[in-house]
């Protein structure tokens, strides 16, 4: 991206963000529900941990790592690469049509849409869990954990991005496939969050190779606390750099799918 | 005459969504796959835990399976169709809603009213398939069962009234995407939609008592499983009967003055 490119994106966002100035209340409750949306995952977990202790043989203070490291790849997936999630809406509404006459990559024009707000409340109760996870862990924070955390935050970023790249690619050609972005949120919040082997052995491999929401947090915790899972520890350990590749992979998806994107009409 | 428009204005959601076999198909994937993660998830957990919070294993996996299952009662995609209220009145095609022969609340409800038995036909075919394959239990005992289905209506009655409120909060608030996405949350979680809310601490059970939330969800599911005794039961379908009144008063009130609001373009 050029430097004018990044001026031209950077005053967008400038102007995204006045705009949702404009109704206060509405934005006080849009970083309100980003806070509520990853309270509803700490409670979901706390609930889990207070009722089922030692699970899937982790302790606590291993289990938090993984919503913490989930959830603020979900806050910074959100702020920088989100409205992927609503491109479906974008295409149902017909506004491809529009951003394929402009001057801008498609891509970059969804990203621009609007400011998301959510994110600020996001990622604050995110960033919270994780100064908690962290204080509360036993583990030795060497430089090469904390260099691995953050990259395991930015792959479980890209592949949560990827995720909805390809339903969003998915939706340029049938509309309907927008349901499937719901669902996704859906199940990266609700199974995302603990030790997946706490599932059977089928059920596990199906969120590990169908959808890959385990390479999101699972596993990355489970190499910075020394946990055994399902998969060999090398595939474990490149759970950032698998991030990144379906990241890739699904922008070319992208890509393909807009070269044959003939319209929500026909 | 009556039933045709009656008939036509119920089948608006459904058809939408029969139309679209994508999403269809998706519905099928998606409540499949959901038991089935569910189900081994509640089984997961119970596997190294006896009874908590009340709930033994078998109880709490019926619990949340029903719970997945009951989720489709109310969940067709309205804002594909442009036909959510939050979009007709950004769109100012709510004023439509005014000029038919149909009120507007009768046309909503009888929408509701479509959607809620389409759901049922969905639910139903998943709750026969659970069944069948021993992923839920039965009714302990045909009173149970009656208990339930009683509470159940009640139930989805009060929901259809929550739903109404916050579509209602459309007709005051220009921009509520915000407020109703909170709301939504709050259901869900009070309801007992993402855990039974028997696992949660005590002065939440307490709060959520106070709220209408629980009444359309957890209890009809707890009579089900057995953690509310039949001997209660009385007294929460009283608790739900009472919610559906108050409610069914008051999104009556707020008809009239959403009515009130409603303005053509050009005033």
């Amino acid at each position: 991206m050029s430097l004018k490119a990044l001026r031209i994106v950077w005053r967008v966002t400038a102007l995204n963000f006045r705009a949702q100035l404009e109704y206060r209340t509405e934005f006080l409750l849009m970083v309100a529900i980003g806070a509520v949306w990853q309270v509803s995952v700490i409670v979901f977990a706390t609930v889990l941990l207070t009722r089922f202790t030692g699970m899937g043989g982790w302790d606590s203070s291993d289990v938090l790592l993984i919503p913490a490291t989930r959830m603020l790849a979900h806050g910074l997936f959100v702020l920088f690469l989100g409205r992927m999630h609503w491109a479906g809406r974008q295409i149902q509404e017909g506004r491809i049509d529009v951003y394929l006459l402009r001057p801008m990559p498609v891509h970059r024009q969804v990203q621009l849409a609007y400011f998301p707000t959510n994110a600020i409340g996001d990622l604050t109760v995110a960033a919270g869990l994780m100064v908690g996870a962290l204080s509360r862990s036993d583990l030795d924070w060497t430089a090469g954990r904390i260099t691995y955390l953050i990259a395991a935050v930015l792959g479980g970023m890209l592949l949560e991005a990827a995720l909805f790249t390809v339903v969003a690619s998915a939706a340029l050609r049938f509309p309907a496939a927008d349901y499937w972005g719901r669902w996704l949120e859906e199940l990266l919040g609700t199974f995302g969050s603990y030790p997946l082997n706490v599932l059977p052995r089928a059920v596990g491999g199906l969120l590990t190779y169908g959808l890959p929401l385990a390479f999101v947090a699972y596993f990355p915790a489970a190499v910075l606390t020394g946990h055994d899972t399902a998969v060999p520890y090398w595939l474990a350990a490149a759970s950032p750099l698998l991030g990144l590749l379906a990241y890739l992979g699904a922008r070319l998806l992208w890509r393909w799918a807009l070269r044959h994107y003939s319209g929500v009409n026909g | 005459m009556a039933m045709v428009h009656a008939w036509r204005a119920a089948r608006v959601t459904p058809l939408g969504e029969l139309h679209a076999p994508p999403r269809m198909t998706a519905v099928l994937l998606r409540l499949s796959v959901q038991v089935v993660l569910v189900w081994s998830l509640w089984r997961g957990l119970y596997a190294q835990t006896g009874t908590t919070a009340g709930l033994d294993r078998d109880q709490a996996v019926t619990y949340a399976v029903l719970a997945v299952l009951a989720s489709r009662l109310r969940e067709l995609d309205q804002y594909t169709g442009r036909d959510t209220v939050l979009q007709h009145m950004h769109f100012g095609t709510i004023v439509y809603w005014y000029l038919r022969p149909l009120p507007p609340q009768r046309y909503y409800a009888l929408r509701a009213l479509g959607e809620q038995l389409y759901g049922l036909a969905w639910a139903l075919g998943g709750y026969a398939v659970c069944l069948a394959v021993g992923a839920v239990e039965p009714p302990r005992s045909a009173a149970v069962a009656g208990v339930f289905l009683l509470s159940m209506l009640l139930g989805q009655w009060v929901l259809y009234y929550v739903m109404l409120v916050l579509d209602q909060l459309c007709f005051f608030t220009l921009r509520n995407n915000a407020a109703m996405l909170i709301l939504l949350f709050a259901q869900n979680l009070l309801a007992g939609v993402y855990a039974p809310l028997w696992f949660f601490p005590d002065w939440f059970i307490t709060m959520s008592a106070f709220l209408p939330f629980q009444a359309t969800l957890s209890v009809p599911l707890s009579l089900y499983v057995g953690r509310i005794p039949l001997s209660d039961a009385a007294l929460q379908i009283a608790v739900q009967a009472a919610w559906v009144v108050a409610l069914a008063l008051f999104t009556r009130w707020v008809w009239r003055r959403a009515a009130q609001r409603v303005i053509s373009q050009g005033g």
